[in-house]
This record gives structure tokens, C-alpha cells and sequence, in this order.
């Protein structure tokens, strides 16, 4: 019996990723089945370093080869780029990243490019350091031209520190449920299995790990004790409040992170959670079932701007807008977002999320709160967003988010960037209706 | 008689694969009769062949050898090879599905649903009886190499439609490798 090389299979995800079959989230699982069991953390590592180093990767082998190669041996190019990655960036002993690397052209049916990845990857290690210094800027930093022009014009100051930490691992944190058991009781019970975490200042229910874990081997996490989320992500349900017997809807719930912490955190009488997509949806449900609130929070697969397919005419008393966005907040969390990208994308976004606040708002009743989340640095997605918003609705009003952390904020927006306490990137504005 | 010469023992001795559709893949093979020293070298040679093709199995059956032999060594270190003389299955049990592959059919990769958990009583290289339980990865190579002595492939668990595509797939690639033999340089 064979299975599929785990080089091959890393290179074929890079290439279907490319050529529009989807993200690494939807591509990676499918993959992981081709290889060898031993092999599944392997190719995870490869496709996510190849994804976030993938602009400085094209530009070393660029400064390798004489002549650019054809488009149909994209696949051997995405080879050079693995060959280099494990070479720069992984403990593989260089002559093993080297051969089987090399071996790997075997599987594209190219003989002649056997010795042109070979040659390649000897010639990196050699004078791949001198190389390193005749990159350009989107290839030093790894983030597409357009990327790096729209954080620096947005970000004068901070750009270097989102590239920065837009290029790191994304540690993980923990996000703790205080319906089961407090915070401090729960980090006692992760020392016990000999796991280390820490606190997050500000944020009561969160613990960063030291070291990820496989999510099975956490204490009671079957119990629902305990879910994966980034501590940013945290903040939306006590923005929320206390619920109080309220009607929450969710609008863009997937994959249910924000839905359940609402739902541990306040006592909401019915909490609504749309989604378009119906396989999220049901990510939504599994992750509810696993904290036992499946009754108390109805789902709808819909158009959350389509009120008139979902919405019973209730108004509601709190609206969580985790509005579709450019994810530029998280690309340590998804560095394919700097591959499938587009610029024209953000004009798009912003489209759609005023379509959202616009048809939502309707929804809201006066008195009532809506909380507007992206997980993106732009400020046309963001701050800009909410002040076109404000100018055109005289019965909304910015109500003072008061949390100690943002990087920028002004009456009732907070920009966290990406690396902040070690957090994500992540927008917040909460706004009233009178 | 002429002197045979020997080799030395680190020397690896890889054998030739039989390819998809060759009908020798569909021969039954026979019994061991002696688990002797003939049988230990052709172990060993098997997985020499199975370690280079890069491969987790192999049975005689695809080296054109139709006896009772099956290698296995799914270890992430390929370290823990497993060799089944006179396999015989004593249980199934549950279904899980797999991505499939096979050394005779190079580069086809299929979904296929069995069993997922398998008990198999068997010979070993040094002629011992033994029982072995399996699930995951190890229970899919057992039942796909156990299938290869009965001539039958994973490709038959597939739509006839399905299986002619791969079959006319695997020609066209036997004539290009043949082509290859002249062209590559390396």
C-alpha cells in the first residue's frame, strides 16, 4: 500500500489553493487523509509555514533561477519554495529536506526538473544568506504589495509591528467557561496535567497556553469546561452585557465562538444565530451541543441582510455584527489570507458590511445596543466604516467602550492590533439606538 | 553448476513492481509450505523494495512472486516492520473510510471504505505463529495487502467507470515511462 508523499501532498494543497480551491482550513483536512498518520502534524507545519513565508520564498528562489519558469511548472516552483522553506525555517537536517525534496519531482512526471530543484536548493545553502539581503520589501516582510502600502498608509507607526506579528505563530488560548468552573480553578486543573498558562490582563475568562496542545488532551474540555479562542475574541460578549432576560442576535455566528460566550456569560431569555453557509452553521450547533446551550439559542441558515427571509418582526435588544472582513487581523492565525487576498476584496467587504449595519440596525430596538466586531486592521473596514455609519443614521450613538487596551481608540471604537497582550487583531464599536 | 557469487549483506536488493493492469496481479497466491531461508531473503528483499518505492506495504503477489507474504511497516520512522506469512483474517469489525494507494498503481489515490478494525492470525520470518489485532492505518494496509494474494486491488472496490479511467490512465503512464528510460539523463 502507498501513501501519498508528504511533500507531494503539501504542494498539491498550495497549488489547489492557488487555483481557487479554497482555504487552507477547507484544504489541509482533505489532505491530511492522503498521508501517512505520522505524517498529518507535518504537512499542517509545511502548508502553514509555506503560506506564511510564501512572498520571501518566491523571492528567494527568484534570485535562484536564471530564468523564470513556465506557469504549467508552477508545481516545481511551489517544490523550490518547500525545498527552501525546510531549509530556512525547520530543524529537518538540510540533506534530508534536500533529497527528499528532490525525490518528490518523481511524482510530477518531470524528470528534467530533477536536477534544477537540486541545483536550486544546493545553491540556498550556500549563498542563501547573501540572497536574503537583496529582497525587496513585500518579499522581506512576506505580504503582498498592496497589503503592505494599505497597513502603512493606515498605520504609520504600527505597520512594521502588524508585519511583524502578522508573520509569528499565534499562541493558544483557552477561553474558560465560569458557568463550569472560575478561571483560577481551571488553570490549577491545566498545572495538574503539567501544562503551563498565563492570565490576560483584562480579560477574566481567558488563558494563553505556553505550548499547543491537541484540544482532547485539555482537562474536561468534553465537558464543555473550556473552549479554543483567541483572547480578543473575548471581549464581544461582556460588550455585550449581562442579558437580563434580552433577545441577542448573532447575525454572522460561525463557527459559534462569540454565540456561546454570550450565552455563558449573560442570562439572555432567546438568542437568535444566523449564518449563510450551512455547513458553519453546523459547526455553530456542534459547538453549542458541546456546552449544553442548544436550547436556549435558535439557528437559522440565512442572509442575515435578508430581514424579510429570517426576521419575525421582534425587535431585538442586543445585535453582535461580526461583520465578514479581510482577516488582516489574524493572518498569523491564517497566513493564506496574504495568498487569496485580493485588493479589490476590501472595496467588496465594505460593501457588504454596510449593506449588514444598515439592514440590522431595522431590526434593533430603540434603546438596544449593536456590537460591530471585525478581525481586521483597515480602517475603511473599521473606524471609517463606523463614521459613515454615525453620519447617516441620526438615531445611533458611539457608546464608550471602556477596556485598557487599544492601540487606537476613539468614543466608542477600540483597535486592537495583532501582538497586543499577544492577542489578534480585532475592531470593536459599540453603538446605541435612541 | 556455476559458483553463484554472494552479495554483501548490506547490498539492497530492490525488485521490480508489477503495474496496474498487469493480469499477473490478478493470480492467487499459494501457501507457504517451509518458512526457511529462501522465505527470510525474500522478506528481506521485500522490504528493501517497499522502504525505496517509498511504500507502508507490499505482498509477494506485486513482485510477481504468488506466494502467501505480506510486509507492512507503518511507523513514523519506518522502523517496525511487520511481515504476515499465511495471513489469515479472524475478525472484522466497524467501517471507517481511507485514502488509498498502491505501489502497482502509482499516483491514484481513492476513497475506500472497510472495515475499521481487523484481528489477523499469521506466520512471522523466523517461522513463529502470532496474532495480531489492528485498527487505523495498520487495519487498511493489512486488508489492502491481504486483498492483493486473493488478485484482487483496491481499484475494485471502485465504480467500473471509475476503475476504467484509472485503468487507461496507468497505460498512458507505462508508455511515458517507457519513453523516460531514454530521455532521463540522471
Amino acid at each position: 500500500m502507498a501513501v501519498l508523499d508528504v511533500r507531494v501532498a503539501a504542494v498539491n494543497v498550495m497549488l489547489d489553493m492557488q487555483s481557487g480551491g479554497g482555504s487552507l482550513t477547507r484544504l489541509l483536512p482533505i489532505a491530511q487523509q492522503q498521508v501517512a498518520d505520522a505524517d498529518k502534524a507535518l504537512l499542517q507545519a509545511l502548508c502553514f509555514g509555506m503560506a506564511r513565508w510564501s512572498g520571501r520564498l518566491s523571492g528567494l528562489v527568484d534570485g535562484l533561477l536564471k530564468k523564470p519558469l513556465k506557469r504549467k511548472d508552477t508545481d516545481i516552483y511551489i517544490l523550490m519554495q518547500l525545498g527552501v522553506f525546510q531549509l530556512a525555517y525547520t530543524r529537518i537536517a538540510p540533506h534530508a529536506a534536500v533529497d527528499t525534496t528532490v525525490a518528490a519531482v518523481k511524482h510530477f512526471k518531470k524528470p528534467w526538473a530533477k536536477g534544477l530543484v537540486n541545483a536550486v536548493l544546493r545553491n540556498f545553502q550556500r549563498r542563501g544568506d547573501s540572497l536574503v539581503e537583496l529582497l525587496d520589501e513585500p518579499a522581506c516582510y512576506s505580504h503582498p504589495p498592496w497589503l503592505l502600502s494599505r497597513f502603512k498608509k493606515d498605520w504609520p507607526d504600527h505597520w512594521q509591528d502588524i508585519i511583524e506579528h502578522g508573520n509569528q505563530q499565534a499562541p493558544m488560548t483557552l477561553r474558560v467557561n465560569r458557568r463550569s468552573v472560575s478561571t483560577v480553578d481551571y488553570l490549577l486543573q491545566l498545572n495538574d496535567c503539567e501544562f503551563e498558562a498565563n492570565t490576560v490582563e483584562g480579560i477574566s475568562s481567558a488563558l494563553t497556553l505556553k505550548k499547543p496542545v491537541p484540544v482532547q488532551s485539555l482537562p474536561n474540555f468534553d465537558n464543555g469546561y473550556i473552549s479554543v479562542q483567541d483572547a480578543a475574541a473575548q471581549i464581544a460578549a461582556p460588550l455585550l452585557g449581562k442579558g437580563n432576560g434580552k433577545r441577542l442576535l448573532d447575525a454572522c455566528s460561525a463557527p459559534g465562538g462569540k454565540t456561546a460566550h454570550a450565552l455563558e456569560h449573560g442570562e439572555w431569555r432567546q438568542v437568535v444565530a444566523l449564518d449563510h453557509d450551512a455547513d458553519r452553521l453546523n459547526r455553530v450547533k456542534q459547538t453549542l451541543q458541546r456546552l449544553n446551550f442548544e436550547d436556549r439559542c435558535e439557528l437559522h441558515c440565512t442572509d442575515a441582510a435578508d430581514t424579510n427571509s429570517w426576521w419575525d418582526g421582534d425587535a431585538f435588544d442586543a445585535i453582535l455584527l461580526d461583520a465578514p472582513c479581510s482577516g488582516t487581523g489574524v493572518i498569523r492565525r491564517h497566513p493564506d489570507i496574504k495568498l487569496l487576498r485580493r485588493e479589490h476584496d476590501i472595496e467588496k467587504l465594505v460593501g457588504v458590511q454596510r449593506i449588514l449595519l444598515n439592514a440590522l440596525w431595522e431590526t434593533l430596538a430603540p434603546g438596544g445596543q449593536l456590537l460591530y466586531v471585525t478581525c481586521s486592521v483597515l480602517k475603511d473596514e473599521n473606524e471609517k466604516q463606523i463614521s459613515w455609519f454615525l453620519e447617516q443614521k441620526d438615531n445611533a450613538r458611539e457608546i464608550e467602550i471602556n477596556l485598557p487596551f487599544g492601540t487606537s481608540r476613539s468614543a466608542g471604537c477600540i483597535q486592537i492590533l495583532p501582538g497586543e497582550h499577544d492577542m489578534d487583531g480585532f475592531f470593536y464599536a459599540l453603538l446605541a439606538k435612541t | 553448476m556455476h559458483q553463484s557469487i554472494k552479495a554483501p549483506e548490506t547490498v539492497v536488493s530492490l525488485l521490480d513492481i508489477l503495474f496496474y493492469p498487469d493480469p499477473l496481479l490478478r493470480k492467487i497466491a499459494a501457501p507457504v509450505a517451509n518458512v526457511d531461508g529462501r522465505v527470510a531473503d525474500l522478506v528481506d528483499n521485500m522490504l528493501d523494495t517497499m522502504y525505496h518505492a517509498p511504500g507502508i506495504g507490499l505482498a509477494a503477489t506485486q513482485i510477481n512472486v504468488h506466494e502467501r507474504i505480506v510486509v507492512i511497516d507503518v511507523s513514523e520512522e519506518s522502523d517496525s516492520p511487520i511481515t504476515l506469512i499465511n495471513p489469515e483474517i479472524k475478525a472484522l469489525d466497524g467501517e471507517g473510510e481511507m485514502q488509498e494507494g498502491c505501489l502497482s498503481i502509482p499516483g491514484i489515490f481513492e476513497t475506500i471504505k472497510r472495515p475499521s478494525q481487523v484481528q489477523v492470525a499469521a506466520i512471522d520470518r523466523e517461522g513463529n505463529p502470532f496474532e495480531l489485532e489492528a485498527d487505523g492505518l495498520l487495519a487498511v494496509c493489512i486488508q489492502h495487502e491481504l486483498d492483493h494474494l486473493d488478485g484482487k486491488l483496491f481499484v475494485d472496490y471502485l465504480s467500473p467507470l471509475k476503475r476504467n479511467r484509472i485503468r487507461k490512465k496507468m497505460i498512458k503512464a507505462a508508455k511515458e515511462r517507457d519513453e523516460e528510460e531514454f530521455d532521463d539523463d540522471e
